[in-house]
């Protein structure tokens, strides 16, 4: 075994008990999730920035379909992040066929989720909104609707490609479950963000 | 031979043995949080009173995710205050550039936020 | 622990294929060297353009030979146009930046000598590790690339200030093509970056070997490890601001681009967006970026100190200590590069503060390795004449940073010549004397031969003058009022200054030059240079312990070091030699044990 096998681990004798006890492909995944954090939160910063400076700042979405679109997606999501938990506590428990469930069925969501998006970009485009243009006013709205919104799918079509690759070597045993729990890790993290990103791009625009 | 120091050898902290119950539990907190902020988004304040009690529930969901969901309440404290101190200091870092949005729109300096008005 | 782990595999056998072995390598000291000789590639492309400018500068008019082949409409009949100044200026400041100042003294050498410094076979994450080489590899492509398309590179400088950044090929040209392959470069080079430094935290944190505790590891650790945890979440906010300037580009968005704006008599199609905004962002990656790039050279100089002073720093804590506080005063500061931008005049007092206290740890880094250096027998070699050097250069560029400082003061000098000397020496001059001390220095680990010490101190004390040469009249430029990337000087109080821009000039030819001596004795060394011991500075610290010239495939052949002691134990009475290896068993009492 060498020493990075070593490093995933918690290696006694041989090297320096890691920092934090916290194993090296967990602890990489943590860094990236701050480094993601940074991302997003510029991202959102940049959208506050100018939605705060514009003098009219247009707040179109409708009860029906938008917030009740979101609502849905909110729910998938946030429930997906409870199934991925249950996979990877089962993972931990050495019960591979309810991990593996648990996981497929996380990814499942994320599509659902994914899809709902896509219905609901669909139907704001057919409606005039692009990243250059929007019926209602400041053509920004669009751009940064899109944008970080895009910037959100994105980690989940992502998420639920990590979630399939490594779900399948871990049903195929090539994988374990501190490989669940990093990919569950990054999933939670994805939620994480739509926490924020649905008050301030979605609920903060809504028609009153 | 002199022994070298520092080798401990520990389990990894985060264990996920929790009882199903507890994650249950916080799940269901995290969706009625998340409940409350559409409930907000049609309360009478104004923007920037919606905003505050958003982000005030958004960070309330958050902890919850990061903490239990995510584990770092079962990490050491360390690491707990090594996340949560870099990653705020960073985001807080970036806070910066506020009074220059506020200038936008009436270009002079000290521009107070306009919280009144609804946008 | 029987899982066969995708990123260990490697670790059993060394690759015997070109492909694995030379290019697509794993192997973090093959990777090191990659990443130095793609600083090499860039500091000569960034050194020729800067010729190119100053010659520019001194002769307005001259005719430099085949310039138009590079450009034919930025240099018609061989006479730079003002426009392909400016693309060249822009090019010359990206590739110094990002492509030399980052990926030398923090990809290059961190990547060759952490893992073995802390007693590791290697990173935890070796395909991260060739892949952030890649990507980096493949930025610098994108970047380069812009010479070749449409109207050349973008001319906006390196910070691309919007709305000229932003507005499109009408703004000049290079702001079409040119200015989205640099925006993608650089959100590339994030990418890669973002990567290298999962891999030197984790390295850092979870590789270290028994014994290594974290004040035990040397100081260039240290370095490499606080500049990793700079670069994780500063590129992270470069790389959305350059996709958002993209989407201005490619998308009609108007992020950064305010209304109403008129460029050559047309109104522009944007609205709605801040050009403070970009600046915001930009330079809240932009000041880390400045600490990325001379952290991990202050780490490498007291590191190379001490092992030629004989005796460990007045205080090992204090200097990990101090570049921790630049750490994080790093990250609030970034406002005074912006105190003529229009930004709220309140937001520059807020942003003075934190500037003046960040000279408080540079100055307590200074001042330990000059009381350290003082009363030491320094031996003196080509490596602690650089890491002097650094000392010098830091000092020389650091005490104008005080009055850029303040904004009373920043006001007059801002932008103008004075900036452009101070962040010269403070910043690049300095970082790149550090990485000369750290090719000097450990050239005979890397390649098994030493380089020649005559050419060496040749080479620096021309280099040293010549530097000075450069950047010291620049801050007199700056005070008589020469505002920088102006291409010529035609006002009367400009006109008088021009001499001094020929002198200048002169000075950078000459400087440039000498380099070649430094390349000579970089290759000439690899392969007729003396046969190098295996530890040629009697050091301490473990890529010393490696037991062959470059250190084997797994860095010390099978055997698992253990560390015993602090990293600097020089000048150690009752022993033999006058220090001890850190993975020497022998019970010492410690000169200056820091525990």
């Amino acid at each position: 075994m060498s020493q990075a096998d070593m490093a995933m681990h918690h290696p006694g004798g041989v090297m320096t008990e890691p920092a934090f006890a916290v194993p090296a492909r967990k602890m990489a995944i943590w860094l990236f999730i701050i480094a993601d954090a940074a991302t997003f939160a510029a991202c959102l910063v940049a959208y506050g920035f100018l939605r705060n400076g514009s003098p009219s700042w247009p707040t179109p979405f409708k009860f029906s379909p938008t917030v009740i679109n979101a609502m849905v997606m909110t729910f998938i999501l946030i429930t997906s992040s409870l199934t991925m938990l249950l996979g990877v506590r089962a993972g931990k428990a050495g019960d591979r066929a309810a991990a593996f469930r648990f996981t497929v069925i996380t990814a499942v969501a994320g599509i659902v989720f994914a899809l709902l998006h896509l219905r609901e970009w669909m139907g704001m485009i057919h409606e005039g909104v692009t990243l250059f243009h929007n019926p209602w006013g400041t053509a920004l709205f669009g751009a940064s609707f899109f944008s970080i919104t895009g910037l959100h799918l994105t980690h989940v079509v992502g998420g639920v490609v990590a979630l399939l690759v490594v779900g399948g070597r871990y049903k195929a045993g090539r994988m374990n479950a501190d490989h669940l729990e990093v990919v569950g890790l990054y999933w939670h993290f994805v939620d994480l963000v739509w926490m924020f990103v649905v008050p301030f791009v979605y609920l903060l625009n809504v028609a009153r | 031979m002199v022994d070298a120091p520092d080798v401990l050898q520990t389990e990894p902290a985060a264990q996920y043995t929790d009882s199903l119950g507890k994650y249950i539990v916080i799940y269901l907190c995290i969706l009625a949080l998340a409940g409350v902020q559409f409930v907000f988004a049609y309360s009478g304040v104004h923007a920037g009173g919606r905003f505050a009690r958003m982000f005030l529930v958004a960070l309330a969901e958050g902890g919850l995710a990061l903490l239990f969901f995510m584990h770092l309440w079962a990490e050491k404290r360390g690491f707990l205050l090594f996340v949560l101190v870099f990653t705020g200091f960073v985001l807080a870092a970036m806070q910066y550039g506020w009074t220059d949005s506020n200038r936008m729109e009436r270009g002079v300096p000290n521009s107070q936020p306009q919280i009144g008005s609804v946008r | 622990m029987h899982d066969t782990s995708a990123h260990a595999v490697h670790q059993h056998a060394a690759p015997t294929s070109f492909i694995r072995k030379y290019v697509f390598s794993l192997d973090h000291k093959v990777i090191g060297k990659q990443y130095y000789g793609l600083a090499l590639l860039a500091v000569l492309t960034g050194m020729v353009l800067s010729w190119l400018m100053r010659l520019h500068l001194g002769w307005t008019d001259l005719k430099i030979p085949g310039l138009h082949l590079l450009s034919a409409s930025g240099a018609p009949g061989d006479v730079m146009t003002p426009e392909y100044y400016l693309q060249l200026m822009t090019m010359h400041g990206t590739i110094m930046v990002f492509f030399v100042l980052t990926t030398a003294p923090f990809a290059a050498f961190g990547n060759y000598f952490l893992p073995i410094q802390v007693g590791a076979e290697d990173m935890p994450f070796p395909r991260f590790n060739m892949m952030s080489f890649w990507v980096t590899f493949t930025a610098f492509l994108v970047l380069i690339s812009s010479f070749f398309f449409g109207d050349g590179p973008t001319l906006a400088g390196w910070t691309q200030y919007a709305p000229l950044s932003a507005v499109g090929a009408v703004a000049g040209p290079g702001q079409g093509t040119g200015e989205v392959l640099w925006a993608s470069s650089i959100a590339i080079f994030c990418v890669g970056q973002l990567l290298g430094s999962l891999n030197f935290i984790t390295t850092t944190l979870d590789m270290r070997t028994k014994g290594m505790s974290l004040w035990r590891l040397p100081l260039t650790a240290w370095g490499w490890f606080i500049t990793s945890v700079m670069g994780l979440t500063a590129f992270a906010v470069l790389m959305p601001a350059c996709i958002l300037l993209i989407l201005d580009h490619v998308a009609g968005t108007s992020f950064f681009v305010a209304s109403n704006l008129v460029l050559n008599d047309q109104l522009q199609p944007h609205s709605g967006g801040s050009t403070l905004l970009w600046q915001h962002l930009f330079w809240f990656f932009g000041h880390p970026e400045v600490y990325i790039a001379i952290v991990p050279g202050m780490g490498v100089v007291s590191h190379i100190l001490v092992a030629n002073m004989r005796r460990p720093m007045l205080s090992h804590r204090v200097i990990v200590y101090s570049m921790g506080a630049l750490a994080v005063l790093s990250y609030m500061v970034y406002g005074h590069h912006m105190f003529v931008s229009g930004m709220n005049p309140f937001s520059s007092l807020v942003f003075s503060f934190p500037t003046l206290v960040i000279t408080i740890p540079s100055t307590i880094l200074v001042l330990i390795w000059i009381g350290s250096l003082y009363g030491s027998k320094l031996r003196i070699n080509t490596a602690s004449l650089f890491a002097l050097g650094f000392i010098s250069m830091f000092i020389s560029g650091g005490v104008s940073g005080f009055f850029l400082a303040q904004p009373s003061i920043d006001i007059m000098l801002h932008a103008t010549y004075f900036v452009v000397g101070h962040f010269h020496l403070v910043m690049a001059v300095a970082a790149i004397f550090g990485i000369f001390a750290g090719t000097y220095f450990w050239y005979p680990k890397v390649t098994g031969r030493m380089m020649n010490e005559t050419l060496g101190k040749i080479h620096f004390w021309l280099t040293f003058v010549g530097a000075y040469c450069i950047f010291m009249p620049f801050h007199y430029l700056g005070i008589a009022g020469n505002v920088r990337r102006y291409q010529a000087f035609v006002d009367d109080y400009l006109v008088r200054l021009i001499p001094l821009h020929r002198f200048i000039t002169v000075a950078a030819l000459c400087t440039g030059a000498v380099q070649l001596i430094f390349l000579y004795n970089l290759f000439y060394s690899r392969f007729r240079g003396e046969e190098a011991p295996l530890n040629p500075w009697q050091a301490t610290s473990l890529e010393w312990s490696t037991p062959s010239s470059p250190p084997p495939f797994d860095n010390f052949g099978g055997r698992h070091v253990v560390v015993y002691h602090d990293p600097y134990q020089y000048g150690i009475e009752g022993s033999t030699d006058d220090y001890v290896m850190q993975d020497s068993p022998a019970q010492i009492q410690s000169v200056r044990d820091e525990k």
